[in-house]
């Protein structure tokens, strides 16, 4: 009976801070909370998407307590996204912005009440996205810093790197028709979709490339093959994060 | 993302397109434009010759009463004319009614799509204006929008930085009135006041008028902290209609170069002329 109380006392982690709460336009360390937050990065045919459902799914089977998330999901501003992408009303500036407003709601009422409440966050996709993605297209890596800046910094930010060939052939042959703004045509590059796209994945591989160091990414090779590669994720994650914690509380434990 | 710590507020310069070699203005001609912090992506701001004129205040303080009046002015001075306001863009403009309507926003989202409004309208509408040589008349900037977040706990240099590429105005007046003065007006236009307008999503009081005079004199502290350093002309709301605007055409006259500036408002818009 006691042991409830011992489980809501007992710190999460040594140096978590409760006190701190979020602050919105205000940068919040992974101290400030004690959940956990898993992000993957990449280009398009990197091979990203599949390896956090994996990851997603042993961790499921497993029994823990998690929650996944994704880029670009929240109805919010989907209505204005499609407007915006069909009558090509997008500039650099409203395109980043209106990405940062939907993801501004998923942090503030998923993201943050999760990690608050002690959960595992998976996130296909994070920040870093809109860093390559917008810088690419020629916002400001210092105003894009700061719009971002109310976001959790990740435990764990994998980077799955895959040679612009490759993640570009995976792309091209899987989808019949690029569209507008995925292949980077309102950057005036080159008349055809596939060239435009090309190029623009380019830039955005540069632009992920200079932040493997600054931003603590963790690549991974995104040629390997899916078991290997998610043999390395799972390994990583386990030696990283204290997976006991979100685990489901056992009798024999309390 | 060690490095977010040590961002700091963009100072205020003077800016050209960073890419093709321009000298920037540095406040060498009356028509140089420059931005808050830093550039829009692709505009080169030696291109545009327009006036950008601004009329902060807050609801009920004659802002636009006053812009009517002066549009109807300034056209039949010869001027070409185009206004801009808050969620008035065709990308989200709606979508903020909605968010507004249901109530269902947290206050980050709702800061970023105030933004994503405001550039919309940068881009597609006041820039253009001004490329065009056209006067901008601009109902509330991002000073309005900036007082907003500060209020509801967003960081200021946040805020700042996120505007950062905004065009500074030629002529920024500050229609000032008291909260009570401009509870009254409020009223007796609508028989009501808004939700939003009272500040309700702050908890600030369970009485409506309370409500509205604490939210509204939060803002204007927050005016007031931006007045100096961003130039306000500030004049007195709760004058006459015909007092304010006379003062602000003897501004933007000189502004533009408009000698004589006397008018009466056409039969259309008399009934505002009290």
């Amino acid at each position: 009976m006691e042991n409830q109380d011992t489980a809501v006392k007992a710190p999460p982690r040594p140096d978590a801070s409760k006190t701190t709460l979020p602050q919105p336009g205000r940068p919040v360390p992974s101290r400030a909370y004690p959940g956990a937050l898993i992000v993957v990065e990449g280009t398009d045919g990197s091979g990203k998407s599949t390896q956090l459902y994996l990851l997603k799914r042993w961790l499921e089977i497993g029994g823990y307590r998690l929650h996944f998330t994704e880029w670009n999901s929240s109805p919010l501003v989907k209505s204005a996204t499609r407007r915006g992408k069909q009558k090509r009303l997008l500039t650099p500036t409203t395109f980043s912005l209106l990405h940062a407003a939907d993801f501004a709601d998923r942090c503030e009422r998923q993201i943050m009440p999760l990690l608050q409440g002690d959960y595992l966050v998976l996130a296909d996709r994070y920040i870093y996205t809109a860093f390559a993605r917008d810088a690419a297209r020629g916002c400001s890596h210092r105003w894009l810093r700061n719009l971002y800046r109310f976001a959790p910094v990740p435990d764990i930010t994998f980077y799955f790197r895959a040679p612009l060939e490759v993640a570009v052939d995976r792309i091209l042959s899987g989808r019949p028709k690029l569209k507008y703004y995925e292949a980077g045509m309102d950057l005036g590059l080159s008349y055809e979709r596939p060239e435009s796209f090309k190029l623009f994945q380019a830039r955005i591989l540069e632009e992920y490339d200079k932040m493997v160091d600054t931003d603590n990414f963790v690549v991974l090779d995104g040629t390997l093959p899916v078991n290997k590669l998610q043999k390395q994720m799972r390994d990583i994650v386990a030696s990283k994060i204290d997976l006991k914690r979100f685990a489901p509380r056992t009798p024999e434990q309390e | 993302m060690p490095d977010h710590e040590k961002d700091k507020l963009p100072q205020p310069v003077s800016s050209a397109a960073p890419e093709d070699g321009a000298k920037p203005a540095a406040g060498d001609s009356e028509a140089s434009h420059t931005f808050f912090g830093e550039s829009l992506v692709g505009l080169n701001p030696q291109e545009l010759n327009g006036s950008l004129i601004v009329i902060e205040g807050m609801d009920g303080s004659g802002r636009s009463t006053q812009i009517a009046l002066l549009q109807e002015w300034l056209e039949s001075e010869g001027f070409s004319v185009q206004t801009s306001g808050l969620r008035r863009s065709n990308l989200v403009g709606r979508d903020i009614d909605e968010l507004l309507a249901k109530n269902a926003v947290t206050r980050l989202t709702l800061a970023l799509m105030y933004a994503t409004d405001f550039f919309d309208q940068l881009e597609h509408r006041i820039v253009p204006a001004l490329r065009s040589g056209a006067v901008v008349l601009a109902d509330r900037f991002i000073f309005t929008l900036i007082a907003r977040g500060v209020v509801r706990g967003i960081n200021r240099d946040y805020l700042t930085g996120l505007y950062a590429m905004a065009l500074r105005p030629h002529l920024t007046f500050w229609l000032n009135v008291r909260p009570e003065t401009a509870f009254a007006r409020e009223f007796k236009k609508a028989q009501a006041i808004s939700y939003w307008e009272a500040g309700r999503d702050m908890s600030l009081s369970h009485d409506l008028y309370w409500s509205f005079v604490r939210y509204q004199t939060m803002i204007k502290r927050e005016l007031e902290s931006m007045a100096k350093k961003n130039a306000f002309i500030e004049l007195d709301g709760e004058a006459s209609v015909s007092a304010v605007n006379k003062q602000l055409r003897q501004r933007i006259g000189e502004q533009l170069g408009i000698r004589a500036s006397k008018y009466t408002p056409s039969s259309a818009l008399a009934h505002l002329w009290r």
